[in-house]
């Protein structure tokens, strides 16, 4: 099943002369169980292009259809629930909410969701000791290294069992060390349960357990490297 | 309900989690914006209640008995009053005579016959000095000597707005005499007649027209003028605690006293010019208060803005991870609420154990009044609920601003 499907996507900011043209009419489809990586060096578009299909931004022109469903069609309030029930996200910069326990942290999806707090919690539990984070509940993020924290950052991303999930370049502030494991849980998500993801990475080499790479310049789409 | 558990469940977080001082800073802006509020409004409502019970318990009484229109005495004036000692809400009440006269000080000591006579136009007043004291404790209120006796003859208490070293303190608005002290003879004429009477004690009050009194024991009174009737100029009555003045007024009236005097409640008594000060510190108070509350609110959201504006990334990433505006404005809203609630909370513990007392042990030494801090529950009730409404709101708008805007742009922090 195609899981997303963006048809000519352009994106623009400014007007008149500061008009900037970021992405000029790009075309992709994902499907369902795929582990699709975009590439390119920086300015070409790859995090406004992911941003499009995450329905963080909506596009100048084109269109975005994303488990069926026309994101053009939605409204402010029903691209949030869309994202809540549907999409899961991994940011750059891990987006804990630092008031927030690594526990409470996950929960929060959950309970807006509309589950009780002992579910949310059970739930959010196992799902940070599926991400190698035993003991680590009631750490604030504050008192966690940056792998920890990202690691926290895709508990609460997946715990919600979302349909696709995006990852804004996971590893860039992390070592080598932490962001290969970053990489290793992503890419065993994708695996064994058959988690649909779209990654934006500069890093090749966590590219490398993809099933394609998308390489982009300048907001186009250059070329798409099958992997697997 | 859920954006509302999801709120609740938020906002506590932040506070339990928030930085001691930034947390601090905030209940500190709200208790000391909520003691302005009350302290400044109270000082003022002080003056004005100060100076209606000053003159309530030393000029007015609770109600004043006084002639009827043209008539110079109330008529029948025993029968009234013996008629006022069968009513259970009046504690005391205290019949005054009056006549004019003229009181000369330093006759002996005039020399010079050229040099004008050191002479004063008054009004005195026969008291009965147990019930005057009883009723309007005057005797609280002689400063320098002794207050009258029952047996006293001879003697007179007079007012310092008519002694000189103290007038003088006022210019040239009162006519005094000079060197009066306790002890001072002085000549009491009724243009029939002279008499000379020591000064027993000078009578100092803030209120005007009990600085402005000179009171001789009504024997002496009766005998100077020839009253041989009882029929008073004034019976000043002083009620109970608690008792309903208008309750009296009306028995009072149906007693048939109303055929024989005229009856005035305190507040229908209160001179105009005191009226007027009243009149002018209550619009003061009002103004200052309104003031004060929308100086209250503004700076309390500010503080809470530039909380919530810090938080725009927050903000912005909790809106992508699927959690509703409502749910973020609740949040916001409840954590202003809390640090009012706290705030408040505490103003009202400074305000009542410690400024209160402070006041009442020592009074603000106001021209017309010892000023204590007045706060009535009413007005204070009013005032704390509406800064809460005012916090909650603000609370609520700048997180309704910031979660208007571009979800992304709120995450990357763009304008």
């Amino acid at each position: 099943m195609t899981m997303i499907k963006a048809t000519n996507i352009h994106r623009k900011f400014g007007t008149g002369k500061l008009l900037v043209h970021v992405l000029k009419g790009l075309n992709i489809s994902v499907e369902e169980g795929e582990f699709v990586a975009i590439m390119g060096k920086s300015g070409a578009g790859k995090s406004t292009f992911m941003y499009q299909l995450s329905v963080l931004d909506e596009p100048s022109e084109g269109e975005i259809i994303i488990n069926n469903v026309n994101i053009k069609d939605l409204s402010e309030q029903e691209k949030t629930e869309f994202r809540l029930n549907t999409l899961g996200y991994i940011f750059q910069n891990y987006a804990l909410v630092p008031d927030l326990s690594a526990s409470e942290n996950v929960m929060l999806p959950l309970l807006m969701r509309g589950l009780d707090w002992s579910s949310a919690k059970d739930i959010a539990n196992s799902t940070i000791d599926s991400v190698d984070m035993h003991e680590k509940y009631n750490s604030l993020p504050a008192e966690l290294s940056g792998g920890e924290q990202q690691r926290i950052s895709i508990a609460r991303a997946i715990a919600g069992k979302p349909k696709i999930l995006f990852a804004d370049e996971p590893t860039a502030n992390l070592d080598s060390i932490s962001g290969k494991q970053v990489i290793d849980i992503i890419t065993k998500l994708n695996l064994e349960n058959k988690q649909t993801v779209v990654m934006v990475t500069h890093e090749r080499e966590y590219a490398m357990g993809c099933n394609r790479i998308i390489h982009m310049e300048d907001g186009l789409i250059m070329n798409e490297e099958k992997l697997r | 309900m859920r954006n509302l558990r999801i709120g609740l469940f938020l906002g506590w977080r932040q506070i339990k989690r928030s930085n001691i001082w930034a947390s601090t800073l905030i209940i500190s802006v709200v208790t000391l914006t909520v003691i302005n509020l009350i302290v400044i409004s109270g000082i003022l409502n002080g003056i004005t209640d100060g100076v209606l019970r000053d003159v309530r318990n030393q000029a007015l009484g609770d109600i004043a008995i006084k002639p009827a229109d043209d008539e110079t005495r109330i008529k029948n004036t025993q029968r009234i009053m013996r008629e006022l000692e069968t009513y259970q809400d009046i504690q005391s009440f205290t019949p005054r005579y009056e006549e004019s006269v003229t009181i000369e000080a330093n006759y002996n000591e005039r020399r010079d016959l050229s040099v004008d006579r050191d002479i004063i136009a008054v009004n005195i007043q026969g008291i009965d000095p147990i019930t005057e004291n009883q009723t309007l404790g005057v005797s609280t209120l002689v400063n320098e000597g002794e207050y009258l006796t029952k047996d006293d003859r001879g003697y007179i208490l007079i007012g310092k707005h008519y002694v000189d070293k103290y007038a003088k303190e006022y210019g040239d608005v009162f006519d005094s005499l000079k060197n009066i002290e306790p002890g001072t003879v002085v000549k009491v004429s009724n243009g029939y007649e002279s008499r000379e009477f020591t000064v027993k004690g000078i009578i100092n009050s803030k209120i005007d027209m009990v600085s402005l009194s000179v009171f001789m024991p009504e024997l002496d009174f009766r005998r100077m003028f020839n009253r041989v009737d009882y029929d008073a100029n004034k019976i000043l009555i002083k009620l109970k605690p608690g008792s309903d003045s208008q309750a009296v007024v009306n028995r009072l009236l149906s007693n048939n006293v109303a055929g024989d005097a005229k009856i005035e409640l305190f507040e229908e008594g209160i001179p105009k010019y005191i009226k007027d000060v009243t009149e002018t510190f209550n619009f003061l108070s009002t103004a200052v208060g309104t003031i004060s509350i929308f100086v209250a609110t503004i700076t309390v959201f500010i503080i809470i803005f530039i909380n919530t504006l810090s938080r725009r990334q927050h903000i912005g990433i909790l809106k992508a991870v699927g959690i509703n505006k409502k749910a973020l404005q609740y949040a916001y809203a409840f954590q202003a609420t809390f640090y009012g609630l706290i705030g408040v909370s505490l103003s009202l513990l400074i305000i009542f154990f410690l400024l209160v007392p402070y006041f009442i042990k020592n009074p603000i030494d106001f021209p017309y009044t010892d000023v204590e801090l007045s706060v009535s529950t009413f007005e204070l009730i009013n005032k704390c609920l509406f800064l809460l409404t005012m916090m909650l709101i603000s609370g609520f708008i700048p997180a309704w601003m910031i979660v208007r805007k571009n979800t992304l742009d709120s995450i990357l922090g763009r304008k």
